[in-house]
């Protein structure tokens, strides 16, 4: 074949694939497929698309510049590298919310000029901040009069079903996605149905009488599919009415909430004074001011108030983690409100996202995907060392390994918080004290400044890595 | 409307598969959805053929008669 690999999740569309190379992100359109990109192009879709925020933009490049000989590509495209890439599986309820409608209103755009999508996977949508922007350019293809949606099937198991599963059942779709990296089945989600949902119009077509469908295979249906599925046509009116509806019902989709949040009212019930949540802001916005990182984690960002305080202090972006979807909700919101370029992703730091599927490589774990310039750990380090039980080395290892600066925050036993983790157990830490915590960090990295922040003695230490 | 048609393909369901199931639905992963997309089109057509028809029925009582006598029989097949 000659010259550099596909990425390993690039494997699925005979249409092209994609490259990383020399820091570039390329995508080759292979001759078999065109025709159908001219074509997409002659309409000024992908213009459009791109001008209007919704595509990610791309440059049709010189056909050598990866090297492939074997077949040779028809085109190359350069498309610009983003800050992060991030899975379905990561997202918070309002995130895939926001990637479900965007694949609606592209699905409808291009219906407008006789282009539709062949697919429907979640993984052609990344973020930039909280906007979902839609990446695989050979997606789009020439729409033939009378074709069925031939996404939707993958655009209920891996936008539809996920986002009910909160909003009808409060249940956060992030662990069941992680593990079957589609989504979830129109039969699972059936089979958790209550009559109450099913007698909804939307909930019995696309759930109920999909699965049905689906399941049904007498002699009659294989009938049916010998005879009228294949010479299946749905009128055009019919096909958008169809993406109308869809979209009108994932726009009014909200997470059950049954106040369940721990951490989504975290700014109000915390342990901090407000001088004392002004002091640790001021800290950061001091730390993000001297160093000016591109890109910033923030473990446990909670509703994302300091990822905040990094973005004014100069941070380009700022990746959150938390567990808690009420802090995810909250770090949305805010980010949308304001503008900002923060994106608050789905992560229990004691169990990261692997890297998975075909060949163990098709999705890649975090801490593959991107290495950060600077890392926030605030009020984290307690939940790992005494809630999950890993030793103190251990955790401050880990986040000194994550980037080569940053500032973590120690929470002294005698903190409210703290002591809340130890009132139902034996306290079996003897070594989770402040002078432990410093002898350990000062064995891998230079302390540039540390603060006591509360009357608790909590202490927020801003480390460079030797 | 939406009653009506929740009737039509609860009903339409019933008569034509009944309630059997078996395993042959995984040699066709899409087969669900597109038997759904038929019988919305369907839907879809067929309430735009009653609108049609509905709204020429109230005409005649909204003193339209004449006007819809007056058009040629070519006129009304386009």
């Amino acid at each position: 074949m000659g010259g550099v690999e596909p990425l390993p999740g690039s494997f699925r569309d005979p249409s092209g694939s994609v490259y990383q190379f020399e820091g570039r992100i390329f995508r080759t359109v292979n001759h078999c497929f065109s025709q159908d990109f001219d074509f997409v192009t002659s309409t000024g879709l992908f213009q459009k698309l791109a001008t209007e925020g919704l595509l990610l933009p791309f440059e049709i490049v010189s056909s050598d510049v990866l090297g492939l000989s074997d077949p040779k590509p028809r085109y190359v495209l350069e498309a610009p590298r983003l800050p992060l890439i991030s899975y379905p599986y990561e997202w918070s309820f309002p995130a895939l919310k926001a990637a479900a409608l965007l694949h609606l209103r592209i699905q409808l755009k291009s219906l407008e000029v006789g282009v539709t999508l062949s697919d429907a996977s979640a993984y052609n949508i990344q973020f930039q901040g909280i906007q979902p922007v839609f990446i695989d350019h050979l997606s789009f293809r020439r729409y033939q009069s009378g074709e069925l949606w031939n996404g939707h099937r993958q655009f209920c198991e891996q936008f539809l079903n996920p986002l009910l599963l909160r909003a009808f059942f409060g249940i956060a779709h992030n662990a069941w996605y992680r593990g079957t990296q589609e989504g979830i089945t129109t039969g699972e989600i059936r089979k958790l149905l209550k009559w109450r949902h099913c007698w909804k119009w939307n909930v019995l077509t696309h759930v109920v009488l999909q699965d049905l469908f689906q399941n049904t295979s007498t002699k009659r249906t294989k009938s049916l599919q010998d005879h009228s599925l294949a010479r299946a046509s749905l009128p055009l009116s019919s096909f958008k009415a169809m993406l109308e509806k869809m979209f009108h019902w994932i726009s009014h989709l909200t997470p059950l909430n049954k106040g369940e949040s721990t951490w989504g009212d975290y700014d109000r019930t915390c342990s901090y004074s407000s001088t004392e949540i002004q002091s640790k802001k001021q800290f950061i916005l001091e730390f993000s001011q001297k160093v000016q990182p591109t890109l910033v984690w923030d473990l446990g960002c909670n509703t994302g108030e300091y990822s905040e305080a990094a973005l004014e202090g100069g941070a380009r972006n700022v990746v959150g983690f938390d567990f808690d979807q009420g802090a995810l909700d909250g770090s949305y919101h805010r980010s949308a409100e304001r503008r900002l370029s923060f994106q608050a992703l789905f992560m229990d730091a004691a169990n990261p996202s692997p890297s998975q599927g075909w060949n163990g490589h098709e999705r890649e774990s975090l801490q593959s995907r991107v290495s950060a310039d600077a890392v926030l750990a605030l009020a984290l380090v307690h939940h790992l060392a005494i809630a999950r039980n890993i030793p103190l080395g251990q955790v401050v290892s880990w986040l000194i390994r994550l980037a080569p600066q940053g500032v973590i925050e120690f929470v002294p036993k005698n903190d409210p918080m703290v002591q809340e983790l130890l009132s139902l157990r034996q306290d079996i830490f003897p070594d989770y004290t402040a002078e432990h915590f410093m002898a350990l960090l000062k064995e891998k990295a230079v302390i540039i400044k540390n603060e006591t922040v509360s009357k608790s003695g909590r202490m927020l230490v801003w480390f460079k890595r030797m | 409307m939406r009653h009506l048609a929740s009737f039509l393909a609860i009903s339409i369901t019933l008569i034509v598969f009944g309630f059997e199931s078996s395993a042959l639905a995984y040699l066709d992963p899409g087969t669900g959805s597109m038997v759904l997309q038929l019988l919305l089109g369907g839907i879809a057509g067929a309430v735009v053929i009653l609108k049609l028809y509905w709204r020429r029925f109230v005409g005649l009582f909204r003193g339209n008669a004449r006007e819809e006598s007056e058009r040629s029989p070519s006129e009304d097949q386009k």
